[in-house]
């Protein structure tokens, strides 16, 4: 569970290798709730890093604590190398986008996008150049005279993207940043995201409780749940290959089923016995958690090798590219198949609620989690 | 469709439809506050000495008032006392409100409600334990204590006003501010204060207006010399009635009625217009 999670604390001389961010046994306490708990996390330079969770899982609070403007209970925070645990926030390299955008008033966007730098005490030439650049960058380079209140969600987003990336932070900092938009502006600020995050090279890290956000832009993400990270990977590892019982049911839909193991194969139920091939590491009796994704299951044209249960189905949802099929394979256990309209597009091709089906799926894509 | 009619004239705030009784009474009201006030301004501009007979236009009575020293240093310690207790009252009361918005803990909910008990408690309450507190303190009344019995009494205003546009701004204005290179006393001069501005200014003007022709509070805590106009007023009413005090009274209302149109008026005009608060926002 923690392979994946390599620090190099005590590293201590920079160099290109080093971790844009390091959390070594990151830990906050809210009274006597633990918010975040003894997390450790290297997050690299240039990557655009998720911490993806359900709300309450301790993503926003460890974002906070990275920027500042939370203190940690215990643990430490390395910013390129650098100890930043008891730095404050004015003084860390690192910039936020918040979720309510947080832009000011008072300023126009040029006054908004120009503060960090005036902060830093740039000469004026100098600012309005950077506040051009980065206004271009984000496709608002006709708007600088306009107030907050004149612009529409979106615009308001890019703001303050625009405001914190002008400063070219170490690492760019962003809490849900596009939760408040509606779902095609945010679909297309996500490729937008991700393409200005390409072009500054500047380490992102991204916290979300949208899993298709997560897998649409991170170069690798972190599944927390309950102040502990429950596994980190590239958007594939973590979707193909989940590690905990709950990265496999909060990333996407799986089909989970728990039973006991013998003589190659799982009884998940009394008299279900799913065949479990090429797992010579599992012993007879040891009870195995299975987890296999929708799409990975066939309702027919079964190729030679693959696995093949009996069932009936109880649903039929047709979602226009694909179909969705729910099948008993016993009175407990219900499986997701999700099958592309390829060839059955008419509704007599499809099977109906009741019908008899064997469902089957290749061995290689069935997930034994711990 | 009838519904429907009826939901359109309640939009369109039309009188039609209402009940008549509701609009005349509403008129009898209108004419029964603001009658007296129309004849004060009329009989101001009255050529005779009598309050009761109208005998002509002239200007007499406010140039008797603008010569009268007695009234105008009047004047000028009422205008100092509003002047200092709007000053005075914004600081203490923005400072209050900023922490009882930032602290949410018990002790800052009970201190919240506290601060509110000025605005109900009646002004003659306030003024006699002014008053006990002075003696009780052994400070002899005079323009200073005016002063601070009208702070006391304007702070919790303040704080209610500012406490609503706090409210409305967003925690993370000031987080971003920080974030963005400000020392936490920075992101209060160059972010929270400009964006409560309106507000501010909106308090200073309402407090002004309030302290400048309050009587109550500035009867009980006054000195002998010189006093503020409204007590002028009074004493002055005791012994002769002069056709003067109508001038007096106009003036007073016409400053009045400036200043809650202007604290009414500027904060749209500040939300509005560009770079009018960059003065103040500037670094």
């Amino acid at each position: 569970m923690t392979d994946q999670i390599s620090t190099s604390a005590g590293t201590e001389n920079v160099t290109s290798e080093t971790p844009a961010i390091q959390l070594i046994g990151l830990t906050k306490n809210f009274g006597d709730t633990t918010v975040v708990n003894n997390l450790t996390l290297d997050i690299r330079r240039g990557e655009f890093f998720s911490l993806l969770g359900p709300s309450g899982c301790g993503k926003t609070t460890t974002l906070r604590m990275i920027a500042g403007f939370s203190d940690a209970t215990q643990g430490r925070i390395l910013l390129g190398g650098q100890d930043v645990t008891s730095v404050q926030p004015h003084k860390r390299n690192v910039n936020t986008v918040f979720q309510s955008y947080a832009l000011f008033d008072h300023l126009d966007v040029e006054g908004n996008v120009g503060f960090g730098l005036k902060r830093k005490g740039l000469e004026k030439a100098e600012i309005s150049r950077r506040v051009n650049d980065i206004l271009e960058l984000v496709d608002l380079d006709g708007r600088k005279t306009a107030k907050p209140r004149e612009l529409s969600g979106g615009q308001k987003q890019r703001v303050a993207l625009a405001r914190a990336l002008v400063n070219r932070p170490e690492v760019l900092l962003l809490d849900e940043p596009l939760a408040a938009l509606d779902l095609k502006l945010r679909h297309r600020m996500q490729v937008e995201l991700k393409e200005i995050q390409r072009e500054v090279g500047i380490t992102f890290v991204f916290v979300t409780h949208d899993q298709d956000e997560a897998l649409t832009l991170s170069d690798r993400i972190a599944i927390m749940n309950n102040g502990v990270i429950e596994q980190c990977g590239t958007p594939e590892d973590v979707y193909e290959r989940p590690k905990t019982v709950f990265a496999a049911g909060f990333i996407g839909t799986s089909n989970l089923m728990t039973g006991t193991y013998s003589a190659g194969a799982v009884t998940v139920a009394p008299g279900v016995r799913v065949e479990l091939p090429g797992h010579p590491e599992l012993i007879d009796g040891s009870t195995s958690s299975i987890a296999i994704r929708p799409e990975k299951i066939w309702i027919a044209d079964f190729e030679p090798d693959m696995v093949r249960v009996h069932g009936t189905v109880a649903a039929t949802v047709y979602h226009g590219a694909t179909t969705q099929y729910l099948v008993n394979i016993s009175p407990e256990i219900q499986l997701t198949v999700v099958e592309q309209n390829l060839v059955r597009s008419r509704h007599d091709d499809r099977w109906s609620d009741g019908d008899s089906v064997e469902i089957g799926w290749k061995p290689e894509h069935v997930v034994v989690i711990g | 469709m009838a519904t429907d009619s009826i939901t359109q004239t309640r939009r369109g705030r039309s009188v039609e439809g209402k009940p008549k009784f509701a609009v005349a009474f509403t008129a009898f009201f209108m004419f029964i506050l603001y009658v007296p006030i129309v004849v004060v301004v009329l009989f101001s501009f009255n050529s005779k000495k009598s309050l009761s007979v109208f005998g002509g236009f002239s200007t007499r009575w406010y140039q008797q008032f603008f010569h009268d020293e007695a009234l105008l240093s009047s004047l000028r310690a009422s205008l100092l006392i509003a002047f200092v207790a709007m000053l005075a009252s914004i600081v203490l009361g923005t400072m209050l409100a900023l922490a009882l918005e930032r602290v949410s803990s018990r002790p800052a909910r009970i201190t919240g409600t506290v601060a509110l008990i000025p605005l109900v408690t009646p002004e003659i309450v306030t003024g006699v334990a002014a008053l006990l507190f002075f003696a009780g303190l052994g400070m002899k009344l005079s323009l200073f204590t005016v002063i601070l019995a009208e702070i006391t009494f304007s702070i919790s205003y303040v704080a209610v006003i500012v406490r609503g546009r706090l409210s409305s701004m967003s925690d993370d204005v000031e987080e971003a501010a920080r974030d963005l290179g400000c020392t936490p006393f920075q992101a209060l001069r160059l972010v929270t204060i400009p964006t409560i501005l309106p507000a501010l200014i909106a308090a200073g003007l309402l407090i002004f207006a309030l302290v400048f022709d309050d009587f109550v509070l500035a009867f009980f805590t006054t000195g002998v010399d010189p006093q503020p106009l409204s007590v002028r007023i009074y004493s002055e009413i005791r012994m002769t009635i002069s056709p003067a005090i109508n001038a007096v009274g106009t003036c007073m209302l016409l400053v009045s009625v400036l200043l809650i149109s202007l604290s009414l008026i500027v904060p749209r005009l500040l939300g509005r217009k560009d770079s009018s608060l960059d003065l103040i926002s500037g670094g």
